[in-house]
């Protein structure tokens, strides 16, 4: 094996396969994407044309795609912070308890598993103006909201309502993560606080947590990343509303530009939106990396 | 038995089993494929229309089994022009695809996505079928046709008799009428107006009705002769907004779908809705077939020509990289022969485009109100939305009538911003 290891030629073979794909499904994509966001697209001759930064300039007046990046800004705060708090105080209940962990464990990860589009519409129904939770409370005679095409205020509550869904949707994954972080804390860093006379707060606050520190910024890079992106939810549940409830987030705005009979075709502006999500994404992980930057300790 | 022979018969049983599937795509290969692509889904659906257009391609290819087969590509209306133009993009144009006359059809004979289709339509007299050169006139660009239409839908308003009979309201001829109307109606406890401004085009089709009725010269403001700010919009502006306070309260996300079934459930008095929402509130509620009344959208007094409709029809349109034009071009016969045509007026609820003769008593009943006041309109107009210079333009001025019902721009600002919109894309 390690003379295998050590034939240069050897290794480029083994590497060539998926150094080649990917090229062709990762690097080059994203690299035309950045050349087709310096371009305008032509929609009557099909072709396009090269005008610098004239994408940018226009998303930078653009008034939906102030509403897209406030939005994705929402989410991604709300991503993180909500996700931290619930996975690690699921974490570390489950860790605690024995019995029925297993079943726990499972019932918050399973909505990880399933389909967004499918779950995305199991609460576009549980969240319908007329059915689901607003017939309940119109039984009772009690005020039906707009949950999912309220348009009022900053972060209107339709922004509200989807950013829970995906809270349920996706604490199940940040909890794993803690959880596996704080299995392997050795157990007789526990066992030594106590016979000090710490209480398990105490040994939370000054054990768990700041062992568990390295897994928080991965987590949260990856929640960071998957709200930036975050698309799937808020399409199925509000299909092309996103527009006109002001809905709209990066990748849903991306989509329309790109696609949409409202006010799509416009590929180079599409482009350009997704260079800003990557620099975007870019930027979060940097910041998030840097905050939660640790030693490692051994556990 | 040793381990060789184990593996030698499961060789065997797998060769054989890939073998089987050989005799299948063998005699596939002559026949010829057609996709076609259309905005709903023809297993789900409970419009008759799309059930009929099922049908048609059930005979297409019972008929012409061996030579040709066809492959519908369904998806939602909402996501219809999307799907399509990735598809358009990555070069796989369905070789035949339903579209909206106007900037839409627009967008796709520009660029020589779609084909002429005067030589088949020339033929064999399949052009003399049509009831007049006329329903070809949205669909015709420098004297060429690009898409065949296959029925016409008129824009009316629908009205519940017994709610308004129930709450003492008269059939509006006139918007002060309509507005004494839906404040009765109202009064009688019912929602007046069931409309949908989560799909903005609905909304965006009242307010085309109203600024048509105020007299709006669409054609000099398209041309740049006249602004989009003027009195006779921002009059229209102002009365969807009055109008909007008779709209069901959760009238801003509601879908066409939730709007339409308020009206069939007997919960609203007054859809203001193409026909082609006939089949569908028979569909939800057999009932409303005998409650439903049709009057021409009210006249605005000292405004436009109270007699325009708006129309609109389900076009097909044939890709210019079809590699089996001359099958396209027999499928769409199958939209428009005379056993469709007649199942389009019949069962659909819509105008049929041919000379086709059939039985009104079979028809829904709303369609003879319907015809009655296509018959009697002096003129028809599109959907503003897809009479603008181009599809975004339609798009923006959707948002803009949204923007006003949802009270976040007075009617001036709204108009300013689709002039804006026109002079920053050139169109000044």
């Amino acid at each position: 094996m390690d003379k295998l290891l050590r034939d240069k030629k050897a290794i480029i073979l083994f590497v060539a396969p998926a150094l080649i794909l990917f090229t062709v499904v990762l690097f080059i994509p994203i690299g035309t994407s950045f050349y087709y966001a310096l371009c305008d697209y032509d929609k009557k001759t099909m072709t396009y044309h090269f005008i610098g930064l004239g994408n940018f300039i226009r998303l930078f007046k653009d008034k939906t795609m102030f509403i897209a990046f406030k939005n994705s800004m929402f989410f991604l705060v709300f991503s993180c912070v909500s996700q931290l708090i619930f996975g690690l105080l699921f974490a570390a209940l489950l860790t605690n308890i024995t019995k029925g962990r297993n079943l726990f464990k499972n019932v918050i990860y399973l909505p990880c598993v399933l389909s967004s589009a499918a779950l995305g519409l199991l609460w576009a129904f549980l969240f319908h103006a007329k059915v689901g939770i607003n017939n309940l409370l119109g039984a009772w005679g009690l005020p039906q909201p707009a949950w999912l095409y309220s348009t009022s205020g900053f972060i209107t509550l339709p922004m509200w309502v989807i950013a829970f869904v995906a809270l349920w949707q996706y604490v199940g994954q940040s909890m794993m993560l803690y959880m596996a972080q704080i299995s392997g804390i050795n157990k007789s860093l526990y066992e030594a606080s106590y016979i000090d006379g710490a209480t398990k707060k105490q040994a939370f606050r000054y054990i768990t947590l700041p062992l568990v520190k390295p897994m928080i910024g991965t987590a949260m890079s990856l929640n960071a990343i998957g709200s930036l992106k975050f698309f799937d939810l808020i399409y199925s549940m509000l299909g092309d509303k996103t527009e006109n409830l002001k809905m709209d987030v990066l990748a849903t705005y991306l989509y329309r530009t790109g696609f949409s009979s409202k006010g799509g075709n416009h590929y180079g502006r599409a482009s350009a939106i997704g260079v800003i999500l990557v620099a975007l994404c870019l930027i979060a992980t940097a910041v998030i990396n840097k905050i939660f930057k640790t030693e490692n300790y051994e556990m | 038995m040793n381990r060789k022979a184990v593996s030698v018969m499961l060789s065997l049983s797998m060769a054989a089993g890939l073998l089987a599937g050989v005799p299948m795509t063998a005699g596939a290969e002559e026949v010829q494929e057609i996709t076609w692509m259309f905005w709903d889904d023809l297993e789900a659906s409970e419009d008759p229309i799309t059930q009929g257009f099922a049908a048609n391609i059930e005979r297409f290819n019972a008929d012409f089994e061996g030579k040709y087969h066809v492959t519908p590509i369904t998806t939602t209306l909402e996501e219809y022009y999307t799907q399509l133009n990735a598809l358009v993009a990555a070069g796989e144009t369905p070789d035949v695809f339903i579209v909206s006359p106007g900037p839409n059809l627009t967008d796709y004979v520009a660029p020589g996505v779609v084909a002429p289709l005067d030589e088949y339509l020339e033929a064999d007299g399949w052009k003399d079928t049509f009831s007049s050169d006329a329903v070809f006139t949205q669909q015709t660009y420098d004297g060429k046709i690009y898409a065949v239409p296959l029925n016409i839908a008129a824009a009316c308003c629908y009205y519940n008799k017994d709610i308004f009979e129930e709450a003492g309201a008269e059939v509006p001829t006139t918007y002060e009428e309509l507005l004494d109307a839906c404040a009765k109606i109202k009064e009688a406890g019912y929602t007046p107006i069931t409309i949908s401004a989560g799909t903005a085009w609905c909304l965006s089709m009242l307010a085309g009705y109203l600024c048509d009725r105020s007299g709006v010269d669409l054609a000099a403001i398209n041309a740049g002769d006249e602004s989009w700010v003027q009195d006779k919009t921002i009059a229209a502006g102002e009365k969807l907004l009055e109008l909007s306070q008779y709209f069901q309260e959760t009238a801003a996300g509601d879908s066409n779908d939730d709007a339409t079934m308020a009206f069939a459930m007997g919960d609203a008095a007054i859809l203001i809705q193409g026909s082609w929402a006939i089949g569908q509130m028979n569909a939800y509620n057999p009932d409303i077939e005998e409650k439903c009344g049709v009057f021409q959208f009210p006249a605005i007094e000292g405004g436009g020509d109270p007699g325009r409709t708006i129309a609109k029809s389900d076009s097909l349109a044939v890709s210019a990289t079809s590699k089996c034009p001359e099958g396209a071009v027999e499928l769409i016969k199958y939209f428009t022969d005379d056993e469709a045509q007649k199942y389009t007026a019949e069962v659909g609820g819509k105008i049929p485009v041919t000379n086709v003769e059939f039985d009104l008593d079979v028809a829904p009943a709303q369609l003879a109100d319907v015809m009655d006041v296509f018959s009697n309109a002096t003129g028809t107009f599109g959907f503003y939305n897809e009479s603008l210079v181009s599809s975004d333009a339609g798009s923006e001025f959707d948002n803009e009538m949204v923007a006003i019902f949802q009270q976040e721009k007075t009617p001036e600002e709204a108009f300013q911003a689709v002039e804006d919109w026109y002079a920053e894309e050139g169109y000044r």
